[in-house]
């Protein structure tokens, strides 16, 4: 397919091979112009303020085997309070490919950018939605962001796909049959608002592919809504790229056949690989993964392969190693076994080990390399056993292989209080003991903090991660749990004979 | 051909390390010169970014390779309390450790010691201090140092040294801690394990007393070993103290041996001290800074984290040529806006990592100039230009600065 401006949306999706008849796990191949084809079942990197969490735009390129990004709109429209009036910068980024989103962002131009709303996982905002528009959770505290707005950001930033806005709650429980019903009048009224303004018949058509969401609410409730999109796409296939489904269980009620062969999206938030699969097999084709991120600020490494290697034993398999044991202290050991990841091929085991204790930020880089290697060759074992017919058996084998969930990990996480994630509460536990500090004694400590705190309003540098961070970024003083044999036996030095 | 002093011999060897005089300065006494080390050749004079606990600040040894780094320091002080030494010889050393082919640096660990323990105390033995856990007794001697850097594999290892600040009041403790620090160096070069694939440096010291520190030239030179140091500086001394010592010990210094100042980062300082004849120089402040949010640029550090770099679409430097600033359509090139770093500063790491490779990338490519300027015996216009960059207006220009290179034969007023 041409890139030259006369295809209206310039995506393929292809479907090589559908499984079971009426849904079920399926072979595709999504492809962009200039951009990394992406054979399907796949995963997409998830980014946190435009950036996949440790890693820099060239180790995304080199090293991250990802071919595409989901990004939230939230994450760049923050109001800081001196400038309450400043339009975000981003809507400004100059782009000689008119991919504005992309050069702010610095994604490398293999790669293949989605644009939501939201993070995943959101954070449930107090006030709700109203009829024109939704909240949103920014640096700088919660806004309401309307349908038109957003419509004008997806114009403007341009990324490859699009998802337009869908009324949800972010909460866990389910919504009541009241809400539920609002939430599919709603969604059905910005989407035709959307597509009035995105391919409206008086309008140059969007080249954005739009993947429509999938509310995670029963069909019965949103069927109005979902009888709209394979209208709107029988009359213009153009208008929809995709769908984008908030819970795969309604993957099977979707029975249009118009809309089957759109590549599905899962904003459904799995976490570990078991929820992968199931999901997979029941027709999902590109998976979004905060499990990632979660599993590399733990200090584990994901050790799972598709389908197990072969074993005797019964005992279950773990899902991911946890890389700040001491038990790894000299190993040098790659993370996982015939990973050929950058990690796996250039450091090992006691280093990464090395840096999580030492709470050094290159041991998360290295692990979200590793961690999104082994997705990736996950996702790469599945397509081949879809493809000869032997994923049933091996997803089987998966399931009954593996341990359920995810080890925890006993690491220190790097920046565990940073705006997005969800506080408990008053009186919420540190989740990371603080650092070394006391043996100085703590008013020397809190002096320092104190002289930090008034270098960075000097410097304009207060806020998070700056100077009062350094402070424990790295140890000065011995741990204050090592007594003295400890000391000598690291060879650092020697009991001194009293005198 | 430029007028450039041709040394009738210009190379000289030690067991493992050779030193190639390139090119002296005609007017300053900056020198160019190659070093070779256990882990290959390196530039100098040259700039050494510190990657205290075997990772520079979240950059990759890969990226910190494609910076054009081949020398960076680690503390030993650091790597001694993680991972300890039993995994540094389990594991084969620290260049193991980290995955990093080029060479390392290890400090001596005395300094951090005493000037982060605020109970440590400094005996003949060696540095005495309670154990945080128990409260016994501890010592930290010479022996321990050496044997920790000889477990690290470091290619240059300093001796352990009596550091005291260089306003230090009591001039007997100062000249205690020197002449200690000699007898020290004696005690290092006979525990040292490895003098064929390890340097051990001396470091002079003295304060700000200059017939202090020429004495300790001459007593550390006659130990002959294979590079040195001058230490104790960068503690809040006045600049042009600082310079007076520099110039002081230069002087005494052989011409075909490497000499490294000590804990020294600020752009004004290096460019300064080369014109002093330094050659070799660390400093964690470039690293440091970038977390941060400052970029060094020739023209100033900026803080990103201001507003007016909201919307500034340029690279963070114009005209740099590290990966976040050189132009999109080079090889690898990354294309990072100041905008960019802006939105992320203090909010996600890649931020702090994408100017830690920039600061990184300037602090050696600073050195890069003054060298290829060196070789081209037009150093003095390169400071001129270095020092018009960097303060618009002359009348601002540091007057420490203005009297050191007049010193030395440059008058940065005269055009």
């Amino acid at each position: 397919m041409s890139s030259d401006g006369h295809e209206p949306t310039a995506m393929t999706f292809e479907l090589l091979k559908t499984a079971v008849k009426d849904g079920g796990a399926r072979l595709g191949r999504l492809a962009f112009p200039g951009r990394r084809t992406v054979d399907t079942p796949n995963f997409f990197g998830l980014t946190s303020r435009g950036v996949i969490p440790h890693v820099t735009p060239d180790n995304v390129e080199k090293h991250l085997l990802t071919n595409g990004t989901y990004m939230a709109l939230e994450d760049f429209i923050e109001r800081p309070q001196q400038y309450m009036t400043r339009s975000p910068p981003v809507y400004e980024t100059p782009s000689p490919n008119n991919k504005p989103l992309q050069s702010f962002t610095a994604m490398p131009s293999s790669i293949i950018t989605v644009l939501g709303s939201r993070r995943l996982p959101a954070v449930a905002a107090p006030m709700g939605n109203t009829n024109q528009s939704i909240s949103v959770f920014t640096s700088t505290g919660f806004q309401a962001i309307t349908t038109k707005q957003y419509i004008n950001a997806i114009q403007t930033l341009n990324p490859d796909i699009a998802i337009p806005l869908a009324d949800l709650t972010h909460k866990t429980s389910a919504p009541t049959s009241k809400r539920a019903l609002r939430m599919a009048e709603r969604t059905d009224d910005w989407i035709k608002e959307w597509f009035t303004e995105m391919y409206g018949r008086n309008k140059e058509p969007s080249k954005i592919a739009t993947f429509a969401p999938v509310l995670p609410i029963s069909y019965s409730i949103q069927w109005e809504y979902l009888e709209r999109l394979s209208e709107e796409h029988q009359s213009n296939p153009s208008v929809l790229s995709g769908l984008a489904i908030y819970d795969a269980d309604l993957i099977p009620d979707i029975s249009y056949q118009n809309l089957d062969t759109l590549p599905r999206l899962a904003l459904t938030t799995p976490s570990n690989p078991h929820q992968v699969l199931r999901q997979l097999s029941l027709g999902m084709d590109i998976f979004l993964l905060p499990f990632l991120s979660t599993a590399s600020d733990a200090g584990i490494a994901l050790s799972f392969t598709f389908p197990p290697p072969p074993s005797e034993s019964s005992k279950l398999l773990p899902l991911g190693i946890d890389m700040s044991s001491p038990e790894h202290a000299i190993s040098l050991q790659p993370l996982t076994e015939s990973c050929t990841c950058y990690a796996c091929t250039t450091h090992h085991r006691a280093f990464v080990q090395h840096l999580l204790c030492a709470r050094e930020m290159l041991g998360w880089t290295l692990l979200q390399i590793h961690n999104h290697a082994v997705l990736a060759s996950f996702f790469a074992s599945i397509r081949e056993a879809l493809a000869d017919g032997t994923f049933e058996e091996k997803a089987r084998q998966f399931a009954l292989r593996y341990e359920p969930e995810i080890p925890q990990g006993l690491g220190e996480r790097p920046r565990a209080r940073g705006y997005h994630f969800k506080s408990e509460g008053p009186g919420e536990q540190k989740r990371n003991r603080p650092a070394w500090s006391k043996f100085e004694g703590e008013k020397e400590i809190e002096n320092k903090v104190a002289d930090l705190r008034i270098e960075d309003e000097q410097n304009g540098t207060s806020g998070l991660g700056s100077g009062v961070d350094s402070v424990a970024e790295t140890p000065l003083v011995p741990d204050k749990n090592a007594d003295a044999k400890d000391l000598e036996e690291m060879g650092f030095a020697q009991k001194a004979e009293d005198k | 051909m430029s007028i450039v002093q041709r040394m009738a011999s210009n190379k000289a060897s030690s067991a493992a390390l050779t030193f190639e005089l390139v090119a002296k300065c005609s007017t300053t006494r900056a020198r160019a010169s190659i070093l070779t080390l256990p882990h290959g050749p390196v530039n100098l004079p040259i700039f050494m970014p510190v990657a205290t606990q075997a990772s520079l600040k979240g950059i990759t040894p890969e990226q910190l390779e494609a910076t054009g780094c081949r020398l960076c320091l680690n503390n030993t002080y650091h790597l001694g309390l993680k991972p300890g030494q039993e995994v540094l010889d389990a594991v084969g050393g620290a260049h193991k450790l980290q995955g990093w082919k080029h060479n390392l640096l290890t400090d001596s660990g005395g300094f951090q010691m005493v000037s982060l323990l605020k109970l440590a105390k400094v005996t003949e033995e060696g540095v005495r201090f309670l154990s945080p856990h128990d409260g016994s007794p501890m010592l930290l001697t010479p022996e321990h140092s050496m044997s920790l850097q000889n477990s690290i594999g470091s290619d240059i290892m300093m001796q352990l040294d009596d550091v005291l600040v260089t306003t230090h009041p009591d001039k007997a403790r100062m000249r205690e801690a020197m002449e200690r620090s000699v007898r020290w160096l004696d005690r290092c070069i006979k525990a040292h394990k490895n003098p064929d694939r390890q340097n051990l440096f001396c470091i002079i010291q003295g304060g700000l007393d200059l017939e202090m520190r020429r004495e300790c030239c001459r007593e550390m030179v006659a130990r002959d070993t294979p590079g040195i140091a001058i230490g104790g500086l960068s503690g809040g001394e006045a600049k042009d103290d600082f310079c007076n010592v520099v110039a002081t010990c230069t002087e005494l210094l052989p011409d075909l041996k490497p000499r490294y100042v000590m804990g020294i980062g600020y752009p004004e300082d290096l460019v300064v001290s080369v014109a002093l004849g330094a050659d070799m120089f660390d400093c964690v402040w470039p690293t440091r800074t970038a977390r941060f949010g400052n970029a060094i640029t020739k023209h100033g550090v900026l803080n990103m984290k201001k507003e007016q770099y909201a919307k500034d679409f340029g690279p963070i430097e114009d005209g740099c040529g590290c990966p976040c600033c050189r132009p999109v359509d080079q090889e690898g090139a990354i294309g990072v806006t100041r905008a960019f770093v802006h939105h992320n500063s203090a909010k996600e790491t890649v931020a702090a990592h994408l100017l830690t490779i920039h600061n990184v990338w300037y602090q050696l490519h600073l050195m890069g100039g003054a060298r290829d300027a060196i070789i081209a015996d037009k150093f003095p216009a390169f400071v001129k230009e270095f020092f018009n960059n960097l303060y618009p207006d002359r009348k601002s220009y540091p007057s420490w600065a203005v009297n050191a290179l007049k010193n030395v034969g440059i008058d940065l007023f005269e055009s």
